[in-house]
């Protein structure tokens, strides 16, 4: 599959501790949202990342294998992201969307989050429109349509939501939890 | 709360300083706070001269090229980057004495100071380690 990034960092053929010496120095760079890939082909970098990412509050998204070579995926954390409030008032759980899926009811997931966070696990049909991106989109989906917006944690979506009712869309629900804690089915491309 | 690593290092092997600074700058890049006290030994990592050629174990001497292999960073290349990375070293003022050495000994950027400056930094530390 192919990823959407912000930004490569080549760390192949470095031991540690350099890989995550380097991923600091590259999320230094980078803007909260942004995605990195970091190539590397030391194996103890698996662990690292998923550790790194839990002590630093970053977004480990997943890793691909090719060859030798770990291609790691972490999104830039927004300090703000756990904090800020959410204003959209019409939401919905994690589980009464599941039900609204399970029960095949007729209903547009989109999913807000970076194309990256989308590739590794994304709700089956959901629609992927990067929340940078959906002022310039918004004109595929119908204003009638009941649509599902969700994100990480409910914070993007939440602009989205506010974003979309504010262009004329009538009938826009938020998913507050979102897909850091969704139990229902994935798929992944 | 954020992470606060207190490190003794007092052997002065490559081994040694491999397993000083790989934890410390891999702390340090994980947002953490760490400081370093050498001491007897340990005060050869970070000696001017002696840093850049620290000696392997006794029968250990094969390592050398699997370090090379590994592309291992050299001693003084992660020595530079912890400090950049914001590590702070204690050299111990006490061994200078004994073994008649001074700050200009060392490389730059070091503190020196007794075991209450290293207290004083590793009391409220939640990882304590010793080289």
């Amino acid at each position: 599959m192919t990823i959407k990034v912000d930004k490569v960092l080549d760390a192949k053929g470095l031991a540690c501790p350099m890989p995550i010496v380097k991923t600091k120095r590259a999320m230094d760079e980078l803007t909260s949202g942004q995605v990195v890939e970091v190539q590397s082909t030391d194996k103890g970098s698996l662990a690292d990342m998923q550790g790194w990412t839990k002590n630093t509050g970053h977004q480990y998204l997943g890793t691909i294998t090719e060859g030798d070579v770990l291609k790691h995926y972490i999104r830039k954390a927004n300090p703000n992201e756990l904090k800020e409030e959410m204003t959209y008032l019409h939401t919905v759980s994690n589980e009464e969307l599941l039900q609204m899926v399970e029960s095949s009811a007729e209903i547009t997931i989109v999913d807000v989050r970076e194309p990256a966070e989308y590739s590794f696990n994304h709700i089956p049909h959901a629609v992927s429109i990067p929340f940078g991106e959906l002022e310039n989109r918004m004109n595929k989906l119908n204003t009638e349509q009941h649509i599902h917006v969700i994100c990480h944690t409910g914070h993007r979506s939440d602009m989205a939501c506010q974003m979309l009712a504010d262009k004329g869309f009538k009938n826009v629900t938020n998913v507050i939890e979102g897909m850091s804690v969704w139990t229902g089915p994935t798929d992944n491309n | 709360m954020s992470t606060k690593v207190a490190i003794i290092a007092s052997n002065g092997g490559l081994f040694d300083a491999y397993k000083v600074f790989n934890i410390a700058t891999a702390s340090a890049a994980t947002d953490a706070e760490v400081g370093i006290f050498f001491t007897f030994e340990g005060l050869n990592l970070i000696h001017k001269q002696a840093h850049q050629q620290l000696p392997l174990p006794e029968g250990k001497e094969h390592f050398a090229e699997g370090f090379k292999n590994a592309n291992v960073p050299a001693i003084p290349e992660l020595v530079s980057m912890a400090q950049e990375l914001g590590v702070k070293i204690i050299a111990c003022q006490m061994t200078m004495d004994v073994m008649n050495l001074t700050k200009e000994d060392f490389i730059d950027g070091i503190e020196v100071g007794g075991a209450v400056t290293f207290l004083d930094f590793a009391k409220d530390a939640n990882i304590n380690l010793s080289f």
